[in-house]
């Protein structure tokens, strides 16, 4: 970082001092709160972007194996702690899914679609997985808060299920269904909802990068596929290492 | 010991452990002491499963099986701002429970599930009149009763006189 890029952060940095004499005029109070907020998002700003920059400087696979499952481990955590779940108990099923899932479609666009030079280098394997992986832990709250409180709410329907015989896979089919639109239902949504005005922050990201717009649009569509497959898959692996944990050797929800 | 054939009804003061007995028959909870078997075979945690296949169950919270009738439907969700990959993080969801099913659904779901059921041997019925008006409940008691009378065993738990006057068989707690 030299003389000229400082000059340039605070030459922008100056365009705060819009919203700041907003606030100052109309609502002080908030000005602590932009300063605070802006702080600190600059501040983890500055930390991922130097994890980044060791990573693509290393350029080691194992290296960004291992930032991957911290990534996946420390997303776990905090899907864990929005939903109000030990973490004891829902870490390994949760983290577990969010580290295969994205790794799996990851590794499969990575090598196999994205038009991609070196796509296990850390230039590409970081953003795509780190894409994934974040989509995979909203998905992720939703589904398996879904299918948790399904399962509480309507516990006489899998009990009624398995006292009329039906083994414990179908009998959680119903909850699975559930989980399953919950996450599909807003996934659809936002896909629907991609417009020409609302341009995605992903697409200007790519683009920003000095992507062409064709290039753009490849990398663009097959992203938001990977992310929706990324995030069926994790779910999927969460619920089932999650099963031991969520019912006791006669069946019953612990 | 319930018999083929027969009308068995456990009866007791409301706790006296009718339910408890019920699922423990059904290896949902363990045996305190004794056993349960099924045409001489132990019926085990491990096995319970395999003897469950044979059962037919109507548990005492059947009014809220309403999903069981109907499956519910998906939420409409609205995109949110930034599309997929920028949505802000959600909240857990809370799932409400479903609304109880009337006096008559719940009669449509017991003669449903005995129907689909025919070839079942066991039958086992939580207070199955419980929530039934005193005409569902007659109708509640033939139906069982037709389930005895082709040879299978009904076992219920009930403190209704209806049906323990028309029981073949009595076990008091």
């Amino acid at each position: 970082m030299n003389g000229t890029m400082i000059l340039h952060i605070l030459l922008g940095l100056l365009l705060l001092a819009i919203p700041a004499g907003a606030l100052y005029v109309f609502d002080k109070p908030q000005l602590r709160n932009l300063g605070i907020a802006v702080g600190r998002m600059a501040g983890q700003l500055l930390v991922v972007c130097l994890m980044v920059w060791l990573l693509v400087k290393y350029d080691k696979i194992w290296l960004s194996l291992l930032w991957f499952l911290l990534l996946a481990v420390a997303s776990g955590v905090f899907a864990l702690r929005r939903m109000k779940l030990p973490l004891a108990q829902y870490l390994p099923p949760v983290g577990a899914g969010l580290f295969a899932g994205p790794l799996l479609v990851g590794s499969y666009l990575l090598w196999a679609s994205l038009p991609v030079e070196d796509g296990f280098g850390a230039r590409w394997f970081v953003p795509v997985t780190a894409l994934l992986v974040g989509h995979s832990m909203t998905m992720c709250i939703r589904g398996l808060s879904t299918y948790l409180s399904a399962l509480k709410a309507d516990e006489q329907q899998y009990e009624f299920l398995r006292g009329n015989g039906t083994n414990h896979l179908h009998a959680v089919l119903p909850f699975v269904r559930r989980a399953l639109q919950a996450v599909m239902s807003p996934t659809i949504a936002n896909l629907s909802a991609m417009g020409l005005f609302t341009m995605p922050l992903l697409l200007c990201g790519i683009l920003l990068g000095g992507i062409s717009p064709i290039d753009t649009f490849i990398l663009t569509l097959l992203l938001v596929v990977g992310c929706v497959a990324s995030s069926l898959i994790a779910l999927a692996v969460i619920l089932w290492l999650a099963d031991r944990q969520l019912f006791d050797k006669f069946g019953k929800l612990r | 010991m319930a018999r083929d054939g027969q009308l068995t009804c456990i009866t007791g003061a409301e706790g006296s452990g009718k339910t408890t007995l019920l699922r423990t028959l059904m290896g949902f909870l363990p045996v305190g002491s004794g056993f349960v078997s099924v045409d001489g075979e132990l019926l085990t945690v491990l096995s319970a499963h395999a003897f469950r296949t044979l059962m037919v169950y109507l548990p005492q919270q059947i009014q809220m099986l309403a999903h069981q009738l109907t499956p519910p439907e998906a939420s409409v969700s609205e995109a949110d701002d930034y599309a997929v990959w920028n949505a802000l993080l959600p909240c857990a969801t809370e799932t409400p429970q479903p609304s109880p099913l009337s006096p008559e659904d719940i009669f449509r779901l017991a003669e449903k599930t005995l129907s689909e059921a025919i070839d079942k041997q066991i039958v086992i019925a939580d207070e199955p009149a419980a929530q039934l008006t005193p005409e569902l409940s007659e109708r509640m008691l033939q139906l069982l009763r037709n389930q005895a009378d082709a040879g299978k065993t009904v076992l219920i738990a009930s403190r209704r006189q209806l049906l323990i006057e028309q029981a073949d068989q009595i076990i008091t707690l």
